[in-house]
């Protein structure tokens, strides 16, 4: 109780001196300072992008009790459609993909005790995901057994595929997606935007623009994982900053942890964060504790029914002779195997094990990385593999120091986009086993900006776009292999259609007076546009030389490792201009000394 | 003016783009009807079309779309040369659905097409509500579900309709609408339920004096007379050289079937029925007497013969005369008022009357009252209270068309969607009539629309929780199709009345 009194009252005031600039605009007219009305002439408005259009008729007086549902329905729809189409490892045997991954996980938490789980025949996609993800399963499939027992049956299942089978797990992440994501974006967005002093309707097109972010759908309900629950705790922990509760925002963010390990791209931000606001302005050690002190109830939370259930004697029995993690080997103590201690630590000790993989290479297939970049030039598997942790630990803590440091200095609430955005582009790009996949963490709260201040302003929205599109591409290679070669053209060129982006249209890089872009912005975009492009046709019509059957993924990644980079320091110039003392204007004039 | 967003073009971009997701759902055996039929025009001279029988899909629709086919085929043989071959039964390799699911989309460009010009064609004060009709139309969870899921080309085909209804606007162009619609029945009979309303307004306003009936306009009738019998000899022309008309007569019209198709379409036939089966446990006490043989029969007259155990028979005659007389009725107010309004109206009429009265109508055909009205149901407040329950229930009836797991949250999410974003609009945009509204309609019309969500619940998940998946599964059919059918027969009523009194 006692450290939630000083956070309620620092949104309110800050709220205070953000909104009052602009009230005067905000009753009439959306703000100017998102451009999404265009005056061309004779009083004549048309919308600045497709989207606006789509909402046009949503400017004034349409109650958000229609708007929303609509909203919801369509991006519901865009998301079934994509989950009829194929899904990661169908018809490959002997391990399929990902759906087989998540399905086995099911069938083996319904059927073995909780010590079991994560070390149950490891070698057939053994369970190696945090035990959040581990309840989801035991949940998703003691409902799917009541359905058809037959889709879990221990062993006997393994490998299965029959179209209801896909209908239900489809069903599955829609729903999961529904519960936790959806109502997570909902909530931020109308916290944010109030915040930011955008106006409602803004806000409504930000939201479709956010929800139909293509490579988040095409994972999900394409390739088959269930990303947004662990990117909604994540917005979930955002809301609760925005509206102070710092508690629930440690909650969520260990709920996002526990979920998916892949959550620690975002804990830098939040640590550096929540560390920050019991710092500056003045100290608040009770805060900090109380902090701490949750943080540790929720990690134990977690936890709590894994190690429960290792205490039971036939959980002491099993571990006792197991082989142990090599964490709990490397432990100074000495444990007595067939104690209750001995059986929790291993238990802990293996999970961590399984959830961390350290044992893996420095990345994996070809991501668009720095590592994977320079590795096609210099070989880096001349290198030990300890020393390529060094480095890559090392590049990765540069890369993420500076925003950090920013955030830690300046804890503010409208900071953390452009912070997490930055510190996660730095882990993707730097860090030791990325997936290509990981690319949907930099691009949320980077996306999430489009509802920001000005977030549909012709600067944001292109950068939002250029990124989305940018890293939906990169994982073209892997959508192809599961037949997800058309929900791919069609997402992504409705994202760039909708927002407005060429190959659609052009009016976001066109002068009309007011703030335009950069000529270097407009320059980098427009080639890594036509890199995308010149790709596709050399992909779809060119072989690759025989000596090098790679080339077209090798130079996907190069291409989107460069791009990514961009993106990276672009976040951190955001972050930076934003943290400046009454910040805005100095954006604003360099923009204007750069023009000069 | 300034309002016309999301555009037309903007929307069957959207649309298209979620279309060509739906590359893999379900389609039902017309994917393959049309298959065969690209296969066997494209395989076979014309003079066999109408004799080959290899595939129990027959070609049962007139030589223009054989034609179209043909068109579509000449293509296919680029994509995959195996679905043009007529022994390839049921062949549907991923070049196949891509490319009879694409060439759906893109003939539906027509509808845009034609959308755009029946925009263009209102008068300025209507526009908005112009545009917003064309829009439900071209999104329509009709087309939706029949075009896009289940498989035919109701999109191109209405396009050509509306096309033609637009073309009757305005005097000048009301040769081209008449050819149209010839060339429009050449390729689908089914519009032969609207020839009767487009028969009395082109002669009454094309071939006869608007002023006074007794002064024919000679050379409108000569132009109108050569072009249409020049359709139709195009079309059946070289059939009637080759002797083959009877086998035409035969493959379009197959009297064979029963009076109700297998699912009930929502009309007067599936309340009659409905009522027999009811009156079946009553009879003893009431009285009456049961013809056993209805008992016993298998179909339960579902399909072929239809017998109703207490209700007398209903022949095919019935049927035409109740058709005609009701076709009849609103034909009389268009001759004495040839305006387009009432013309569009009349349509819808003709429409209805047939839907509600005609022999073995298919719950497709809900779409020839659906889209004619959709046209006008924006004039004043008292046709959008008659459109509403039209728009619920016809819609509804349409679900049982896709029964397939995956497609059930589409086709309901649709639907639900397109309801509450058109029917709030609607009721925004649509003015205050002249004349007083009739409220008791109006709150039956609320209370109808009420009724759908429990049914709906209750057919899709409460029947199978309560009774499994095997027992009883004509009962939600049932009610579907008894619901849908006071929906449509309630709006027919309500529309007769404004019809009659604007």
């Amino acid at each position: 109780m006692a450290p939630s009194t000083p956070s309620s009252h620092r949104p309110r005031r800050k709220k205070l001196h953000t909104t009052t600039p602009t009230t005067a605009a905000t009753t009439t007219t959306p703000r100017l300072n998102n451009n999404l009305i265009l005056h061309v002439g004779a009083g004549k408005q048309v919308p600045a992008f497709p989207l606006v259009s789509f909402l046009w008729a949503a400017r004034a007086g349409v109650s958000q009790w229609l708007i929303l549902p609509l909203t919801l329905m369509v991006v519901g729809l865009f998301r079934w459609a994509v989950g009829l189409w194929g899904y990661s490892g169908f018809q490959v045997p002997p391990m399929h993909g990902d759906f087989e991954a998540q399905r086995h996980w099911m069938e083996l938490t319904i059927h073995l005790p909780t010590f079991k789980w994560y070390l149950y025949d490891l070698q057939y996609w053994g369970l190696d995901y945090p035990p959040l993800t581990a309840y989801h399963s035991w949940l998703v499939g003691k409902i799917g057994s009541a359905v058809d027992p037959t889709w879990f049956a221990l062993d006997a299942s393994r490998g299965f595929e029959h179209p209801n089978l896909k209908i239900f797990m489809r069903a599955t992440v829609m729903i999961s997606e529904y519960l936790v994501y959806i109502p997570a974006v909902v909530n931020f967005l109308r916290r944010f935007t109030r915040m930011q002093g955008v106006h409602a309707w803004s806000a409504s097109i930000a939201l479709v623009a956010i929800l139909l972010q293509p490579a988040t759908i095409l994972i999900d309900h394409g390739h088959f994982q269930y990303n947004t629950v662990m990117l909604g705790l994540m917005v979930a922990s955002l809301d609760a900053i925005l509206a102070g509760r710092m508690l629930w925002a440690c909650i969520f963010f260990v709920g996002a942890l526990g979920f998916k390990q892949m959550a620690l791209y975002y804990a830098p931000v939040m640590f550096a964060y929540l560390l920050g606001v019991c710092v500056f302005p003045r100290i608040r050690v009770l805060r900090l504790i109380g902090i701490a002190l949750i943080t540790i109830a929720a990690f134990t939370l977690l936890f709590a029914p894994l190690l429960v259930g290792a205490t039971s004697a036939e959980a002491r029995k099993a571990f006792s002779v197991a082989q142990p993690p090599p964490l709990l080997q490397s432990l100074p103590i000495a444990v007595d195997k067939n104690s209750v201690v001995y059986a929790v630590l291993f238990q802990l000790t293996q999970t961590i094990h399984r959830v961390f993989p350290f044992a893996r290479g420095l990345f994996e297939d070809k991501v668009a990385n720095a590592w994977c970049a320079i590795h096609t030039f210099y070989k880096l598997n001349r290198f030990d593999t300890g020393l390529l942790q060094k480095a890559s630990l090392g590049a990765t803590v540069v890369s993420i120091f500076l925003p950090c440091v920013i955030i830690f200095r300046h804890p503010r609430a409208s900071l953390l986009l452009p912070a997490l955005a930055c510190v996660s582009w730095g882990f993707f790009l730097f860090s030791f086993q990325v997936h290509e996949k990981s690319v949907l963490l930099p691009l949320l709260p980077m996306t999430l900006l489009l509802a920001g201040d000005g977030g549909l302003s012709k600067e944001i929205r292109a950068w939002v776009g250029w990124a989305n599109v940018l890293g939906s591409w990169t994982m073209y290679p892997l959508l192809k292999r599961e037949e997800l070669r058309v929900p791919y053209i069609v997402m992504t060129l409705l994202w760039a259609y909708l927002i407005g982006l060429p190959i659609f249209s052009w009016e976001t890089y066109r002068n009309r007076g007011t703030p335009e872009l950069w000529t270097l912005t407009k320059l980098v975009h427009f080639s890594f546009f036509l890199a995308m492009i010149a790709w596709h046709v050399l992909e779809a019509w060119v072989p690759p030389p025989t000596r090098k059957p790679d080339l077209w993924v090798v130079l996907n990644a190069l291409i989107g490792a460069a791009g990514f980079g961009i993106a990276y320091l672009w976040c951190l110039w955001k972050l930076i201009c934003q943290s400046w003392p009454n910040s805005r204007s100095p954006a604003k004039e360099i923009g204007l000394k750069k023009r000069q | 003016m300034t309002d016309l967003y999301p555009s037309l073009a903007q929307c069957a971009l959207v649309a298209a783009a979620f279309k060509v997701l739906l590359f893999p759902a379900y389609k039902s055996t017309d994917f393959e009807v049309h298959r065969n039929w690209l296969a066997l025009t494209y395989s076979l001279p014309v003079k066999e079309w109408y004799y080959e029988r290899t595939s129990e899909w027959t070609l049962d629709y007139p030589p223009f779309f054989a034609a179209f086919e043909w068109l579509l085929a000449q293509a296919a043989a680029y994509a995959d040369p195996a679905m043009l071959v007529v022994k390839n039964l049921d062949y549907d390799s991923w070049q196949t659905v891509y490319f009879q699911r694409a060439t759906v989309i893109l003939t539906e460009l027509v509808l845009v097409y034609a959308l755009s010009r029946f925009v263009k064609s209102t008068p300025l004060p209507n526009k908005q509500a112009a545009h917003v009709a064309s829009l439900s139309i071209l999104l329509s969870p009709g087309l939706f579900i029949i075009d896009h899921i289940h498989f035919q080309y109701n999109g191109f085909m209405y396009g050509v309709l509306i096309l033609s209804i637009v073309l009757a606007r305005k005097q000048s162009t009301l040769l081209y609408s008449g050819i149209l619609f010839a060339v429009l029945l050449c390729m689908k009979h089914i519009y032969l339920y609207l020839s009767l309303a487009y028969f009395v307004y082109l002669l009454r306003a094309y071939c006869l004096d608007p002023r006074s009936i007794l002064r024919p306009r000679f050379g409108n009738i000569f132009k109108l007379g050569v072009c249409v019998l020049g359709v139709f000899g195009i079309a059946f022309g070289p059939f009637a050289q080759w002797g083959q008309l009877l086998q035409l007569k035969d493959r379009l019209f197959p009297f064979s079937r029963g009076l109700c198709h297998a699912y009930w379409a929502p009309n007067m036939w599936a309340m009659y029925s409905f009522t027999d089966r009811a009156l079946i446990p009553l009879a003893p006490r009431l009285g009456l007497p049961v013809n056993q043989e209805a008992l016993t029969s298998v179909t339960r007259g579902l399909v072929g013969d239809t017998s109703f155990a207490i209700l007398p028979e209903v022949t095919k005659e019935h049927t035409f005369l109740l058709t005609f007389v009701f076709q009849l009725i609103p034909l009389i107010k268009l001759w004495f008022r040839p305006d387009w309004d009432t013309f569009v109206g009349a349509i819808t009429l003709c429409g209805y009357a047939s839907f509600l009265f005609g022999w073995h109508v298919h719950e497709k055909a809900v779409l020839l009252i659906i889209i004619p009205f959709s046209l006008i149901a924006l004039k004043d407040r008292r046709y959008f209270s008659a459109f509403r329950p039209l728009a619920v229930a016809g819609h509804v009836s349409l679900f049982p068309l896709l029964f397939t797991a995956a497609e059930f949250p589409l086709k309901i999410v649709y639907t639900v969607l397109w309801l509450v974003l058109f029917l709030f609009v609607f009721d925004r945009v649509a003015p205050v009539p002249e004349r007083p509204r009739i409220f008791v309609f109006d709150r039956l019309a609320l209370f109808y629309l009420v009724v759908s969500i429990p049914l709906m619940v209750y057919c899709s998940l409460l029947h199978q929780v309560i009774f499994g998946l095997e027992r009883l599964q004509f009962l939600p059919l049932m009610f579907m199709s008894s619901y849908s059918a006071v929906g449509v027969v309630g709006s027919w009523m309500g529309f007769l009345v404004v019809y009659f009194t604007a």
